[in-house]
């Protein structure tokens, strides 16, 4: 296993006139045994970028590289990598012994004994033995998807591929799988590099995100730093649910007035320095029902039990809250908010570029501050769509 | 349970019995409905069916027994009303002989000898066919080939082409100084005699029959082909496998049951075989070595005009091939569901 | 890898020169078809220099295919025997005489009816075995299957014996009856019309249609395609029908096959008039195929059924 190195990575489908651009200069590190989830909505660039690390498409340019070594020119089959597929693609006719197997029979000089040996070591740790003899359609989407785990397994490659893997499983059967992957792959220490397009499972299972959108990489980072600094107004709204509420405002010196009653003055006015408008953004969970703040009209509110989810207008902007479960203000009802000034988010109204991100004092989590991970360096990996470098930012906590 | 006791009127158990009788005995009636229905839209179909298909296959098996004497003149049945008169004659004058006319297939050596020429031609000629599809199939899936439906349409081609007018073509082409064989000797290669010799006049076939058919089993097994996933041979491409052993370990498995369709179809269709012979006979080749099963059956028949005989020989290759089959699906659809 | 490149170039090489073979060797006898027609006979039949390109002799073997007294394979202008104009049917009587139908047209006649009569057949057989529930049912509807491997033509003595009875010897309904329940026709005609939704045929026969409007106004639009694919597979079945044609019918109503055969077997062989029979039977079709092609490759597709 090593480190994997995407290099202004660029790919496009089809020519002349009907040319798509799915990935755009993506430049991308990921460590020696690390897991790397990639996210983004359908579309973004995610499976293709995945799908050129494993050699089944062609970069268009760029350079990818394992540890020391360019495979950019390699084939799949060439660059020992692992791949679970999204509906699994076991081989139909095989049993599970011998789809676990095909792998090794077909890349490796072992003798057949020897092969048995680890098919069943790896159906044992997968919890499959008892299906060694049986078919895949006679399984269960659950137990298809662990041969399909098995089969990546059992090579040793040098990565994990794995293209939204749990998105055909139903939800309690994902959430359990999700922590037994975490944990398998930390046994195993292999580099994996992991698409979905659920950011929640993202968030759960990464080491680092990657956020894509249209073909570009957005920001890489842990999930923490991707939840409290993303570098834009995507990310901000991606990541996060429910999603960040976002909305325009006038800047009037250190004063932003946005719909509703929204009126609020910033401690300091850097980040909206010369602009006149800019997009608010500040968190559900950020949202805090106070007596005497700033007027919401209520529209719906979901009990969740541990919380209670709160739709509401703030003049024509829909917002949403989390707020406690005691609190049960009825639709119709009027209620007013508050909220940190630290938890404020603010992009540029043209760019997206985020002009100050959550600063409440809570240092997220480096790659560094994981243990077990070797020689890592800390950075925030931010994509080329990166705002102004914004960390001399204090917040004031009030 | 809710009853109706307190209602006034009659004795509501009375009320239900009588309910409950008049439904019983409307279920009795057949009413115009559905059943009828699907009766008529079948009548033409199944009257046809039965005078022309069924009873033919019950006759020639009765007929097997007997031996012709001539077409029919007894009368069966005979109405006369007057002015409308029906006379059902038997059709055929027959004379019992029992199994005779099973026993004398085994001292005849000219059904024998179509017997040999007919598996001769199903060995060598279904097993290139169904390759040569399958290659063809192959090549055109492959993704870097351009001009694919031109090439489809070019080699599908020969499936419009009549059967006996394609024949007459293949007849001129393997003359002895016909087009093939000037295109031999102009490289170099010797003259062969196709039409005289009893070794090639079976290749003639051989190659007219597949000529004529590999298009049409290209098109099934290209439309098979087409129905693997892509995302299996990305697994296969993954796990090592190169482009030969993709093909040995998905193309082939997932093809498998176009392809067992393929070779019980054209193994059928070998022992129909009537044209492309007869044709290539009245050309001029020797009858002995080209001579198909149904070609004698013909002769047998319509020639020397011994239809019980004949009756027979059409058992004895139903039988043949109803076993064939057997045997091809049997072996051919084990070890996968 | 630059080896990886070559490979996949040695491949790809390889590949299309299988291709362009196979497309060659198909071609070839169908040019030939043509060339000889065009050529006389001695321009062809040479083994040491054979004309290839085409020639200007097409329609002098044409008369000559024409002028054959005993096989007549194009038809011509009759005599016109009588001319009472009585109303339309005697008219239409009078008008089939004018034409002496020769071995094409004979073809096309035969061919053309029975697909318009077996797809009339064959669907409305395959309406009641998809959407009606009827006693015995499914025997039947086995029974049908288990002929369909059976080679039909060779039930073909009997019904030899029938048509002598009949009186049908010699006659074109001989070779249209026999198969117009054609199994493989009702078979695919069942399988197509199973995937018309049952609430169509419901909400239509609440709003009043009779049965027999369901079939004509429902199930046969919606299957159009299916019945062009089986109109091809029942078109090109009787077109190359031999063996009991041969057997049945006589001279004056040969149809394509027979009459080539009667060519072949002559005493003396033409082989460049054989080849203008041949060409005016085949390219016809041909430019059918080429105009149909979809069709042609969905009635191939739907008789490959995955058992």
């Amino acid at each position: 296993m090593s480190r994997i190195t995407l290099d202004t990575v660029r790919k496009e489908f089809g020519s002349g006139g009907d040319k798509i651009l799915a990935v755009e200069d993506v430049d991308l590190e990921i460590r020696d045994g690390e897991f790397l989830v990639l996210v983004g909505p359908s579309g973004c660039g995610k499976t293709t970028t995945l799908r050129c690390i494993a050699g089944l498409e062609d970069v268009t340019s760029g350079r990818i590289s394992f540890g020391d070594r360019n495979v950019t020119s390699l084939r799949a089959r060439e660059r020992d990598v692992a791949m679970v597929f999204q509906n699994y693609a076991l081989y139909p006719h095989m049993d599970v012994r011998r789809n676990l197997g095909f792998g090794l029979k077909l890349s490796t000089k072992l003798p057949a004994t020897e092969i048995n040996q680890q098919v069943e070591d790896v159906a044992e740790m997968l919890g499959i033995e008892e299906l060694l003899g049986q078919k895949p359609k006679e399984l269960s989407g659950g137990q298809q998807q662990r041969v399909a785990l098995g089969r990546a397994i059992i090579r040793d490659p040098e990565a994990f591929l794995m293209d939204e893997p749990l998105s055909n499983l139903d939800a309690k059967l994902r959430s359990q799988m999700r922590t037994e992957l975490q944990t398998l792959q930390h046994e195993l220490d292999v580099t994996t590099v992991y698409v979905t397009h659920d950011q929640t499972e993202a968030m759960a299972m990464g080491d680092r995100i990657a956020v894509m959108n249209g073909g570009t990489l957005q920001q890489v980072g842990t999930a923490e730093e991707v939840y409290r600094d993303p570098v834009n107004e995507f990310v901000a709204d991606f990541i996060g649910s429910p999603s960040i509420n976002v909305f325009d405002a006038t800047v009037d010196g250190t004063r932003l007035d946005g719909p509703g009653d929204f009126s609020y003055h910033l401690s300091e006015t850097d980040p909206v320095e010369g602009l006149r408008t800019a997009r608010v953004g500040i968190r559900p969970e950020d949202i805090q029902l106070v007596d005497d703040g700033i007027g919401l009209g209520v529209n719906v509110l979901e009990p969740m039990g541990n919380e209670n989810f709160l739709y509401a207008t703030l003049g024509e902007q829909e917002v949403t809250a989390r707020i406690d479960p005691t609190n049960r203000p009825q639709p119709g009802e009027s209620v007013s908010f508050a909220f940190d000034e630290a938890a404020l988010y603010l992009f540029d109204p043209e760019t997206g570029a985020s002009l100050k991100t959550k600063r409440d004092g809570v240092v997220p989590a480096t790659p560094d501050s994981i243990p077990n991970r070797e020689g890592a360096q800390s950075t925030t990996g931010r994509g080329p769509d990166a705002g102004p470098d914004d960390d001399q930012i204090e917040g004031t906590i009030e | 349970m809710a009853t109706r006791d307190s209602l006034p009127g009659p004795d509501p158990s009375v009320r239900d019995r009588l309910r409950f009788a008049r439904q019983s005995v409307g279920e009795l009636i057949p009413t115009p409905g559905e059943g009828i229905v699907g009766y008529v839209f079948l009548l033409p179909a199944f009257v046809l069916f039965g005078t022309f298909l069924a009873f033919p296959i019950v006759y020639t098996f009765y007929l097997s027994f007997f031996r012709f004497n001539g077409v029919g003149n007894e009368t069966l049945l005979w109405i006369d009303t007057g002015f409308f008169s029906y006379k059902l004659t038997s059709i055929a004058d027959l004379e019992f002989v029992g199994l005779a006319n099973y026993a004398a297939m085994f001292s005849d050596s000219l059904f024998h000898q179509a017997l040999f020429n007919t598996t001769f031609i199903l060995v060598v000629q279904v097993p290139l066919m169904v390759a040569l599809a399958l290659l063809f199939a192959v090549a055109l899936d492959a993704s870097f080939v351009r001009l694919r439906g031109l090439f489809r349409t070019v080699l599908a081609l020969p499936v419009s082409a009549n059967l006996v007018a394609y024949s007459t073509v293949f007849l001129l082409m393997m003359q002895d100084a016909g087009l093939v064989n000037y295109l031999l000797t102009s490289v170099g290669l010797p003259a062969i005699p196709w039409l005289t010799s009893s070794f090639w006049s079976r290749m003639t076939i051989v190659g007219a029959v597949t000529w004529r058919w590999t298009g049409y089993n290209m098109i099934i097994l290209l439309a098979g082909l087409q129905n693997i996933p892509q995302q299996l041979y990305e697994a296969a491409e993954i796990d090592g496998a190169t482009r030969i052993q993709k093909f040995r370990y998905v193309t082939v498995p997932q093809l498998r049951p176009v392809l067992l369709f393929v070779f019980v179809t054209s193994t059928i269709g070998t022992f129909k075989l009537f044209s492309e012979p007869v044709i290539i006979n009245g050309g001029g080749a020797p009858l002995d070595s080209t001579i198909t099963i149904v070609q004698y059956i013909y002769q047998a028949a319509f020639i020397d005009f011994r239809l019980g005989y004949a009756s027979a020989l059409t058992y004895v290759l139903i039988a043949i091939v109803s076993v064939l089959s057997a045997i091809q699906l049997n072996v051919g659809g084990e070890s996968d569901a | 890898m630059r080896e990886e490149t070559r490979r996949e170039a040695v491949w790809q090489f390889l590949t299309y020169g299988f291709i362009l073979l196979g497309a060659v060797t198909t071609l070839v006898p169908l040019y030939w078809i043509f060339v000889a027609s065009t050529l006389e006979e001695s321009e062809f039949l040479s083994s040491t220099d054979p004309r290839l390109i085409p020639g200007d002799s097409f329609f002098g073997n044409f008369g000559a295919l024409r002028a054959r007294e005993n096989v007549q394979f194009v038809g011509h202008v009759g005599e016109m025997t009588q001319y009472i104009d009585l109303g339309p049917v005697y008219f239409a009587y009078d008008f089939w005489n004018l034409w002496n139908m020769g071995a094409i047209e004979s073809s096309i006649f035969v061919a053309g009816v029975y697909t318009i009569l077996s797809l009339l057949l064959c669907s409305m057989a395959g309406f009641a075995f998809a959407k009606y529930e009827f006693r015995f049912k499914q025997p039947i509807f086995y029974a049908i299957l288990a002929t369909l491997i059976l080679p039909i033509q060779l039930l073909v003595i009997p019904l030899f014996l029938l048509m002598s009875q009949i009186g049908l010897t010699n006659n074109y309904w001989a070779i249209i009856l026999p198969w117009l329940a054609n199994p493989l026709g009702i078979f695919l005609m069942r399988q197509n019309m199973r995937s018309i939704p049952d609430a169509l045929l419901e909400s239509a026969r609440m709003d009043g249609a009779t049965e027999f409007q369901l079939y004509y106004k429902i199930a046969l639009p919606t299957m159009k395609s299916s019945l062009a694919a089986l109109s091809i597979i029942l078109f090109l079945f009787q077109w190359n029908l031999f063996l009991f044609p041969l057997v049945i019918l006589d001279q004056g109503k040969y149809t394509i096959p027979v009459a080539i055969n009667q060519l072949v077997g002559a005493q003396r062989v033409y082989y460049d008039q054989i080849m203008v029979a041949a060409t005016l039977s085949i390219i016809p079709i041909f430019i059918l195929f080429l105009f149909l092609q979809k069709q042609f490759v969905s009635g191939i597709l739907a008789g490959s059924v995955k058992e």
